[in-house]
């Protein structure tokens, strides 16, 4: 497998900047291309792209590819897909990159169905075998109640999705050197079949769960969409975000955005307040990076009950209310 | 319109965590004893989003899924819902396959069943997860693939599709046919009722072997898998978990109260 | 010799009788407009077994009937109903005897015919006594389930009239034959004797112009209301209707659906009037409005939209309108569930069968509730979240405890204890039938592995079926999901067989009722016993002695699956008695009047509909009114009711919810 060399990140792009994930990815993508010897190259898609080269390449990357084109400027399965395959065509890169956001979700199944590659998704771990120099990939499996490591022993490019904020992202050195190379193959609009026709914003009231310090979710065991007003309440005083399990979303108790689990969202607050819900694997799996986790359950049993550092055993409707009033006693004093 | 869903029979995703065994060498699971097997959560819904479709437009919804034992159980339970016709895809040469594998079997058997307009597929399976079958099947199709849909309608002759993004959603549409993956946010599957509960336990389901579909067996030589899982391990997360007490249940709140105050 | 003539001071009396026979023949008529309107149901099987069916009417008849022996469960309206049934039984007797002396002219005379005034007068004033309570009750107490509409005012006020003005007649008739000549005799009418002493005053001319006037309006007011009653269907049509419905009333069990064939059914379940059986549409005929069920019912009682009365009379107005629209077009009527009854009456019910117990005329109110369900789940895919939650995991995991898979499975009680667990094919002759609840929840798994260290103790050889153990099928059957009822009843049968099981121990109420009375239907003949029964009957043999003395207060609550449904009253209480020191005090509602814990009906899974208390909750405000220290259930669902109950009274430290074969167990233990 001589023939591909270096590893390759496809970045993403928001508000302007390079995104959180592509800096983490910059960080893995350095470490594993130093360990084999070979380049980091990243590639941008967009419809302008400015000095993010540049940034890129204080961030860890040796290449830049952008491709500039006025049908990037939003994500379009079929564009991109063209543009980075059109591209790992030509350069070959030996392992592949992307962030398992949902533009990575897309796209990384597609460009390893049209290049044949062996592709890990929503990945934990990166790692190099020392002896073959293969790509050791670990994911979850079974809803998190197992980890895989899988490998790709031929075909090529080696691709990985990477959970946002598992690997730490890459540090800054404006003086590292690059090289930004334009894409010059001009897209095929022929190709793009799927249109864009709306972008739907949902607003979320007060925090969004991802970037709240304290979310508290519900499960099953919460019984009905009135009875979530006590998990808000408790948010509320707290200043956090109401989450769900994918039972309580399924129930329309709680929006469907507001899933934490490995199907969801993946939150890592300072606080995680854990009522009424059992803690099937695939839901902690999207809690477990928080500080603290607080679980309140009637069935002391309860999967939850083993990754929390606190707990209270008994019916959460009898807890909920007194811990609302004292807590806001205690945060007014 | 004739709606193509491919449907996977995996371990129930509820097991208890504690009761969660592997077999390490083989990299396989061992299922508890009398917990058994269910149809994919994500599949069941890509069924329930094809009734759906086919409440709206009529026509006509077929079944297939790949896999060994009593997978017919899994297509019964989509022809209960209202699916027409299933098809079991069952061959030794089957087992075991890589996304890669299952997206060429499945393909196979989809231009055998032929005249379709859109194909379903979970978002990913509820065991491995792997998550790329739907996108590598269209490619193989040479169809378009729309992922993370939570909303299918036919628009004249297109297939508009609700696709999850992060803070929302976007609303794309695509030429039939196409492969659209379905996410649990489409909504509740429904419960077996009405006409389609009676004929599904009468139907026949036929079991299609790699000749029956025309697959070749090179294709699917496991020492070409595009993927391999070397090794498979239960991880092992314990916190010690301090449990709040109190004479009643709103005592233990305030004692909770005072400990939370001091964390954040 | 004392004696009176029939229709004296009055010419062509006989008319009386030609009028009555045509307002009868009317009033037949009626009858047979309405076996027309019950004719649009489906068959049913209850024109069979006529010769049981009428031992059971004759037996029915003098106990209910004569002896009012639901009705007298509320002494006021009870003695209200009792006093005008007596007294129409004497008029209507006493009427036939004057026509049979009139035409056969053999008079009555003498000291017989004194008694017969006698009798004849007090029948009267029974009904005056009854009518006056009814109105006292209806306008001025108006109780909460009595609902009032024109037709009580036209039968009372119309009743009262006829007999006042009966006795009038017989006082002014009185006052001419009898005061003066025979003034010993008038006593023996008192009725007409009071009358009789207020117009006597009046002269003889104007006594039988009175006289006659007041016959003829008497006589035409009670034609009248014969063909009143008639033509508009009156409540007084009750007098046929409810004997009616006796006769064909169901000789099975409580609640117990009737199978759908799911490959043949056209429908599933009632999803229209003629949906249902002519035996359910004579129920809603049958139906007096009595409000009896209503008191009874513990959703009503809770705050629940849920009456069985209002029920019973919503499916009544949709039978008339469907009569009415006899081509059967669907979009011209209104949906059976929707606007009355609605939706979240049907799923307020538990099934508990308190309606059908104090039902006087024997309405069967769950069947009707369940085939409506069935139609909303089966054919509409309607049904409470919750509802669908436990069926999709009956399907899906073969047991209704949605959500609790993850914590443990089927067969972990099992473990660390010394049980034979019938491997595939293994026979045994006694198996132990644990169900879902007593192998899934934490609390009753406790009640599980007592029972367990009993029958041991005992010297019982029986077997379990450990993770091979399914659900029965019964939240599934009481949602109307009867398809996957079935296939768990055929699995389940199947398994017995397999296993050459003879006789099946349960300690869940429900699964006894379903495999018990239900199971025979697909070929599932076993004996079936509840675990109360065998303890009752080990402690009779003295295989188990109960030495032990546990100085407790203890109230039992009769599982409605175990009482009503199947008549196990004395078993389990005997058990209790049998344990020294030990003081069994009933709660006011208990036997076949107990209260529902709220858990049947699959309720233990389908959340309660908004009402103003919990049933659990009020049911833990009987217990608290016996002092008992313990609440004693023979039931999983009751015993999860009850630990929620005082959870959330927060009287753990007073009162404890057990089952009573831990409460068996603590007895055997040596101090």
């Amino acid at each position: 497998m001589d023939t591909h060399k270096g590893v390759l990140v496809c970045g993403e792009m928001a508000e302007g900047r390079l995104a959180p994930i592509t800096i983490e990815l910059l960080g893995i993508g350095r470490k594993l291309s130093d360990q084999l010897g070979e380049t980091l190259s990243i590639l941008l898609m967009g419809s302008k792209t400015g000095s993010l080269g540049q940034e890129a390449i204080a961030y860890g990357a040796d290449k830049v590819y952008v491709a500039e084109d006025g049908l990037l400027d939003h994500y379009n399965s079929d564009a991109y897909t063209q543009v980075a395959a059109n591209l790992c065509l030509k350069v070959l890169p030996s392992i592949m990159l992307l962030g398992h956001t949902d533009i990575g979700c897309d796209l990384a199944p597609r460009l390893n169905g049209r290049l044949g590659g062996g592709l890990s998704m929503d990945c934990l771990s990166l790692s190099i075998d020392p002896t073959t120099q293969l790509l050791l990939a670990t994911r979850p499996v079974f809803g998190g109640n197992a980890h895989a490591t899988v490998v790709s022993r031929s075909a090529r490019p080696q691709m990985a999705t990477i959970r946002p904020k598992i690997v730490p992202p890459a540090v800054r050195n404006e003086s590292r050197q690059g090289e930004v190379i334009p894409v010059e193959d001009k897209l095929d609009p022929s190709a793009i079949k799927v249109k864009v026709v709306d972008r739907i914003k949902e607003e979320v009231e007060g925090v969004k769960l991802e970037d709240a310090e304290v979310v508290v979710s519900g499960g099953r065991g919460i019984g009905s969409a009135q009875n979530f007003g006590m998990l808000r309440e408790l948010a509320r005083v707290l200043g956090g975000a109401v989450g769900g399990t994918r039972p309580a979303c399924d129930e329309g108790w709680v929006p469907a955005s507001a899933q934490v689990g490995q199907s969801g969202k993946v939150v890592s607050p300072k606080l995680y307040i854990a009522v009424a819900l059992s803690g099937a694997m695939s839901h902690i799996a999207g809690c477990l990076g928080s500080k603290y986790i607080v679980a309140i359950n009637k069935d002391k049993e309860a999967n939850i009950f083993n990754v929390a550092h606190f707990g209270i055993v008994a019916d959460y409707k009898e807890v909920l209310p007194a811990l609302t009033a004292k807590l806001k006693e205690l945060l007014s004093a | 319109m004739h709606t193509i869903v491919c449907v996977k029979q995996v371990p129930d995703p509820e097991i208890p965590p504690a009761k969660f065994k592997i077999d390490p060498e083989a990299k396989k699971v061992i299922p508890p004893p009398g917990v058994p097997p269910v149809i994919s959560v994500y599949d069941e819904r890509a069924v329930e989003a094809a009734c759906r479709l086919k409440d709206k437009h009529k026509g006509k919804i077929t079944v297939i899924s790949m896999g060994t034992g009593k997978v017919s159980d899994v297509v019964r339970h989509a022809l209960s819902m209202g699916a027409d016709e299933g098809f079991v895809l069952e061959d030794e040469a089957f087992e075991n396959l890589d996304s890669f594998g299952t997206a060429y079997v499945l393909g196979k058997a989809i231009q055998k069943i032929g005249g379709y307009d859109l194909v379903l597929c979970g978002r990913q399976a509820a065991d491995w997860g792997a998550g790329q079958v739907g996108s590598i099947l269209a490619e193989m199709l040479g169809i378009p693939v729309i992922t993370l849909a939570c909303g299918i309608e036919v628009v004249e002759k297109n297939i508009r599709v609700k696709r999850i993004v992060k803070d929302g959603y976007e609303v794309l549409e695509a030429p039939m046919p196409s492969v659209v993956t379905v996410s649990s946010e489409i909504g509740l599957p429904r419960l077996p009722a009405g006409m389609s509960l009676m004929l599904a336990r009468k139907k026949q389901i036929p079991v299609w072997k790699a000749k029956d579909i025309g697959a070749d067996l090179s294709e699917l030589d496991r020492t070409k898998a595009h993927t391999e899982i070397t090794g498979l391990s239960v991880p092992t997360r314990k916190t010690e978990c301090e449990i709040v007490t109190g004479n009643t249940p709103n005592e233990a709140a305030v004692n909770l109260a005072l400990k939370l105050s001091k964390l954040i | 010799m004392a004696s009176r003539e029939v229709f004296w001071n009055i010419s062509y009396g006989y008319v009386v009788y030609l009028l009555a026979g045509l307002a009868i023949a009317i009033w037949l008529f009626s009858f047979y407009r309405r076996y027309q309107l019950w004719r649009q149901g489906r068959p049913d099987e209850r024109s069979q077994e006529i010769r049981k069916r009428i031992g059971i009417f004759i037996r029915t008849t003098i106990v209910d009937v004569f002896f009012h022996r639901k009705f007298l469960r509320n002494p006021f309206s009870g003695i209200m109903h009792l006093t005008i049934f007596w007294g129409f039984v004497v008029l209507l007797l006493a009427s036939a005897i004057d026509a049979v002396s009139y035409y056969s002219g053999l008079h009555l005379i003498g000291t017989p015919y004194l008694w017969f005034s006698l009798i004849v007068d007090l029948g009267g004033i029974l009904i005056l006594i009854g009518l006056i309570m009814a109105i006292y009750r209806r306008y001025v107490l108006r109780p909460k389930g009595l609902s009032t509409i024109l037709d009580d005012g036209i039968v009372l006020t119309s009743l009262v009239v006829i007999l006042i003005t009966g006795y009038m007649v017989e006082g002014l008739r009185q006052a001419v034959t009898e005061i003066k000549p025979h003034p010993d005799w008038a006593v023996w009418s008192p009725g007409g004797w009071v009358f009789a002493k207020i117009f006597i005053e009046m002269g003889q001319e104007g006594l039988r112009l009175w006289h006659k006037f007041l016959w003829w309006f008497h006589s035409a007011l009670t034609i009248g209301a014969i063909l009143y009653s008639g033509l508009a269907f009156s409540k007084l049509q009750h007098i046929i209707v409810s004997p009616l419905n006796i006769f064909f009333r169901s000789l099975g069990p409580v609640g117990t659906p009737a199978p759908i064939d799911i490959e043949k059914a056209e429908t599933l379940g009632v999803g229209s009037v003629r949906d249902f059986t002519w035996k359910q549409l004579l129920d809603l005929d049958a139906c007096t409005n009595c409000g009896r069920c209503e008191d009874a019912c513990p959703a009503w009682a809770t705050g629940k939209p849920l009456s069985p009365r209002k029920v019973v009379q919503d499916l009544k107005a949709h039978m008339l309108r469907a009569a009415d629209n006899p081509s059967n077009q669907p979009e011209s009527t209104p949906p059976l569930v929707g606007e009355a009854p609605g939706e979240s009456e049907i799923w307020s019910c538990t099934t508990c069968g308190a309606c059908q117990e104090t039902c006087p005329v024997y309405v069967e109110h769950i069947v009707k509730i369940i085939d409506l369900r069935r139609h909303l789940v089966m054919a509409q895919s309607r049904m409470p979240e919750t509802a669908q939650l436990m069926l999709r995991n009956m399907q899906s995991r073969g047991h209704p405890w949605a959500g609790l898979q993850s914590l443990r499975l089927r067969g972990d009680w099992t473990s660390g204890q010394d049980l034979k667990i019938l491997a595939e094919g293994e026979s045994v002759n006694t198996l132990f039938w644990v169900g879902c609840t007593g192998a899934l929840v934490e609390r009753n798994v406790k009640a599980t592995l007592s029972m367990t260290r009993v029958m041991k103790t005992a010297g019982i050889d029986f077997g379990v079926l450990g993770e091979a153990e399914t659900c029965c099928g019964d939240p599934a059957r009481r949602a109307g999901y009867e398809f996957q009822f079935q296939i768990m009843a055929e699995q389940n049968i199947e398994m017995f067989k397999s296993h050459n099981v003879q006789e099946i121990i349960t300690s869940c109420p429900h699964c006894y009722h379903t495999i018990k009375n239900e199971y025979p239907k697909y070929g599932g003949d076993f004996k079936v016993l509840h675990y109360t029964q065998l303890i009752a009957d080990l402690i009779g043999q003295g295989r188990l002695k109960l030495t032990h003395e546990l100085s407790s207060i203890i109230t039992y609550q009769d599982p409605c699956y175990l009482g009503r449904y199947n008549g196990i009253y004395r078993e389990p209480r005997q058990v209790l008695q049998a344990i020294p020191k030990t003081r069994l005090r009933e709660m006011e509602r208990s036997r076949n009047m107990s209260f529902c814990c709220g858990g049947g009906g699959g309720h233990m899974w389908i959340e309660e509909q908004p009402g103003t208390t919990k049933i659990n909750f009020m049911r833990i405000e009987d217990v608290l009114k016996t002092q008992a220290d313990t609440v004693v259930t023979a039931c999983p669902y009751c015993l999860q009711m009850f630990e929620e109950g005082i959870e959330h009274k927060g009287i753990q430290d007073s009162v404890k919810a057990r089952d009573l074969i831990e409460v068996v167990e603590a007895a055997m233990k040596q101090s």
